[in-house]
C-alpha cells in the first residue's frame, strides 16, 4: 500500500479541498529515478523524499498531520487521540494496493462517548485497476468503480478494512515537542516491535554521543547505560537529565528511521532540525533516497526551515510550501512556483520567492524598541 | 581520502556495482564516499552528492565513468578544498562498445562505425535471451550476470583501442589483478 493523494475539507484551518499529492508530476530524469523517486508499479513514481517549507504558524505541522490522519485511517483503520476536532472533516484518500488504485472518502464525526475517536460516516470505496497507458488520469472519476461490502463494523472503524484486511504501520509521525521521559520506553518498544538488534542501536547512540558504550531496558522506567567504561542503572527521569534533549530525540528518531527503512513504512517529522545537527539530516535524506539502504520503498517526510536543506532536493514537485492567511493553504512548488532549474532553493528562500521570509518590519520594530 | 566515483548514466553505475559487488575493483565499498558509486553528471545538481560530500570531513578523489566525457566536470566553490583531483575512465564513444566486444562482433562494427553508432548497432545485432537490446539498465544487469564475461570485455576494450587521449583512462585500469 502506498498514499498517492489526499484531499481534505475542514480540517482545522485548512483551505476546503486542500490537496497533497505524491504521484510524481514533472520530467522523471534517470537521476531522479535513482534517487528521488520510488517505482511502486509500472512507470507509476512517487516520492523517496518530502520536504514541507513555510515561516512559522504557516501551517506545516498542520499538513504532517493530515498526511497522519490519513495514515493511521488506512494503517490502523480508526483515529484516536489527535488534538484536534474531528467534526466535519472531509477526506478523499486515494492510495495503490496490489495493482489496484483505491480511493476511499468519509466525513469524520466526534462522538463524546467514544472519547476521542472519530466515527467514520458516509463511507464510500472506489477501485480501478491501474494501467500505465492510463498514468495521465489516475485520478479521474469515471474509471472508478464502486466497491460494495456485506459486512458490517463498528462506527468508529474505517471501511477500508475490507480492502486493506490487516492492521499494520504505514507511517509514524514524530513531532517535535518529543516524548520527554517516555522516550526511552518507546525506544525499547520500536527495537522489539520491528526486531532492531542491540548492536544497530549501540551504533546507532554512538553517532550522537561517542562516551555511551551501551543502554538496555531493565524495565519499562529504568535503563543500564555503560558509559566511560562504567555501567550504572538509571531511571528515566535520570537520563533525560544526563543525556542531552538531542541525543534523546535522535536516538529515538534514528531508531525509528531504521525500522522505517527496514519495513518500508513512510515516516513523518516535524522541524526535522529541531532534533539534531544538519549533518545527520542530510545523512537521513541521502539514506531514503540510497536503494540499496531503502529497499522496501519507504518515505521520508518532514518540515523543516532550514532552506540549505531544499538544495539536496534536484525535484521541484516534492517540495511544499505552506502559507497561512487566515486560511491555511499548502502549495506544490512545481505547480505554483515553477522555478528554473540552476538557481538555488535556498536562494529563493532567502529571495522571498515562496513568500516564508520573517516580517523584517517587526524584527526592526523590536530592534528600535530594544535600542531605545 | 575517499573516492568519489560518478557515473555518467544509469548503466555505467549498474556495471560499477557489479565489479564492486564481485571485488573486482582496486578499491572496496569502504574507500567509497557514502560507500555507494553515484549517478551523477554534475555535482552542482546531484542533492546525494552534495549531501554526501557535506558529511564526509576527509579529501576526496572523484573517479568520472562515463562514455565521451566531453561535458566540464564543475567542482562548486564549497568543495574545491575538498576535491583534490578528478580521475576520467571512458569507453569511447558509447558503453556498448563493451557489448559488442563480448558478442565477438568488433570486426562487424569497425566496417560500419562511420555511419552506425554503437548504441544503434547494439539494438540491431544484440540480443539476451530473445530480447534485443534496449539500452535498459535492466539489459546491462542480466548481460553481466557473469561478471568475468564485463572484465574480459572491459580488458579486451584497453588492449584494442588506442583512441584515447592522455587524461583519458581505461575502465581496465580500475581492475583488481
Amino acid at each position: 500500500m502506498k498514499l498517492l493523494r489526499v484531499r481534505a475539507s475542514g480540517f482545522k484551518n485548512c483551505e476546503a479541498n486542500t490537496e497533497i499529492d505524491f504521484v510524481a508530476k514533472s520530467k522523471k530524469t534517470a537521476e531522479d529515478k535513482e534517487y528521488e523517486l520510488i517505482q511502486i508499479a509500472d512507470d507509476l513514481y512517487v516520492y523517496s523524499t518530502v520536504a514541507f517549507i513555510g515561516k512559522n504558524a504557516s501551517g506545516k505541522t498542520t499538513a504532517l498531520e493530515l498526511l497522519d490522519c490519513c495514515y493511521s485511517i488506512l494503517g490502523e483503520f480508526r483515529l484516536e487521540n489527535k488534538h484536534y476536532n474531528y467534526d466535519g472533516i472531509h477526506l478523499e484518500i486515494i492510495f495503490y494496493h496490489e495493482g489496484n488504485i483505491y480511493k476511499y472518502v468519509t466525513t469524520l464525526q466526534a462522538d463524546s462517548a467514544l472519547e476521542n475517536r472519530a466515527v467514520f460516516r458516509a463511507q464510500h470505496i472506489y477501485k480501478k485497476k491501474y494501467y500505465r497507458s492510463k498514468l495521465g488520469t489516475i485520478y479521474a472519476a469515471e474509471d472508478f468503480e464502486e466497491v460494495h461490502n456485506s459486512g458490517e463494523l463498528p462506527e468508529d472503524t474505517a471501511s477500508i478494512f475490507f480492502v486493506l484486511k490487516k492492521k499494520q504501520i504505514v507511517a509514524t509521525y514524530f513531532d517535535s515537542t518529543g516524548a520527554g521521559t517516555d522516550t526511552y520506553q518507546r525506544l525499547f518498544k520500536v527495537m522489539k516491535a520491528y526486531k532492531i538488534s542491540g548492536d544497530v542501536l549501540a551504533n546507532i547512540i554512538r553517532i550522537f554521543d561517542e562516551n555511551i558504550e551501551t543502554l538496555d531496558r531493565v524495565d519499562d522506567h529504568n535503563f543500564s547505560m555503560r558509559m566511560n567504561g562504567t555501567t550504572r542503572i538509571y531511571s528515566d527521569k535520570e537520563l533525560i537529565y544526563l543525556l542531552s534533549s538531542g541525543t534523546t530525540k535522535g536516538i529515538l528518531l534514528y531508531t525509528m528511521m531504521t525500522a522505517s527503512l527496514q519495513n518500508g513504512f513512510d515516516l513523518l517529522i516535524d522541524e526535522i532540525e529541531t532534533h539534531f545537527h544538519k549533518t545527520l539530516v542530510e545523512n537521513m535524506i541521502n539514506l531514503y533516497k540510497d536503494k540499496k539502504v531503502n529497499r522496501k520503498n519507504a518515505t521520508l517526510i518532514f518540515t523543516t526551515h532550514y532552506c540549505e536543506v531544499l538544495d539536496l532536493f534536484n525535484r521541484q514537485d516534492n517540495l511544499w510550501v505552506c502559507r497561512s492567511d487566515g486560511e491555511i493553504t499548502i502549495q506544490n512548488i512545481y505547480d505554483t512556483y515553477g522555478l528554473r532549474s540552476g538557481i538555488l532553493k535556498s536562494r529563493q528562500f532567502y529571495n522571498n520567492t515562496f513568500q516564508t521570509a520573517v516580517n523584517y518590519e517587526e524584527l526592526m520594530n523590536l530592534k528600535r524598541r530594544l535600542m531605545g | 581520502m575517499k573516492l568519489l566515483v560518478m557515473c555518467e548514466g544509469a548503466n555505467e553505475k549498474a556495471l560499477m556495482d557489479i565489479l564492486l559487488e564481485n571485488h573486482r575493483l582496486s578499491f572496496t565499498e569502504d574507500d567509497l564516499l557514502g560507500l555507494v558509486t553515484y549517478h551523477a553528471r554534475q555535482i552542482r545538481s546531484s542533492g546525494v552528492v552534495k549531501a554526501a560530500l557535506n558529511m564526509c570531513p576527509e579529501e576526496v578523489k572523484i573517479l568520472r565513468i562515463g562514455d565521451t566525457q566531453s561535458e566540464k566536470l564543475f567542482i562548486p566553490m564549497e568543495y574545491r578544498d575538498k576535491i583534490i583531483s578528478i580521475e576520467k575512465y571512458c569507453t569511447k564513444p558509447e558503453l556498448e562498445m563493451l557489448l559488442i566486444i563480448s558478442e565477438g562482433l568488433t570486426e562487424d562494427y569497425e566496417k560500419v562505425k562511420s555511419s552506425v553508432r554503437p548504441k544503434n548497432f547494439a539494438k540491431q545485432n544484440i540480443r539476451l535471451n530473445r530480447k534485443k537490446y534496449d539500452n535498459s539498465t535492466e539489459f546491462y544487469k542480466n548481460y553481466y550476470n557473469d561478471c568475468e564475461k564485463l572484465t574480459d570485455a572491459i580488458r579486451e576494450y584497453k588492449r584494442s583501442r588506442g583512441a584515447h587521449q592522455r587524461d583519458e583512462l581505461y575502465l581496465a585500469d580500475l581492475l583488481v589483478g
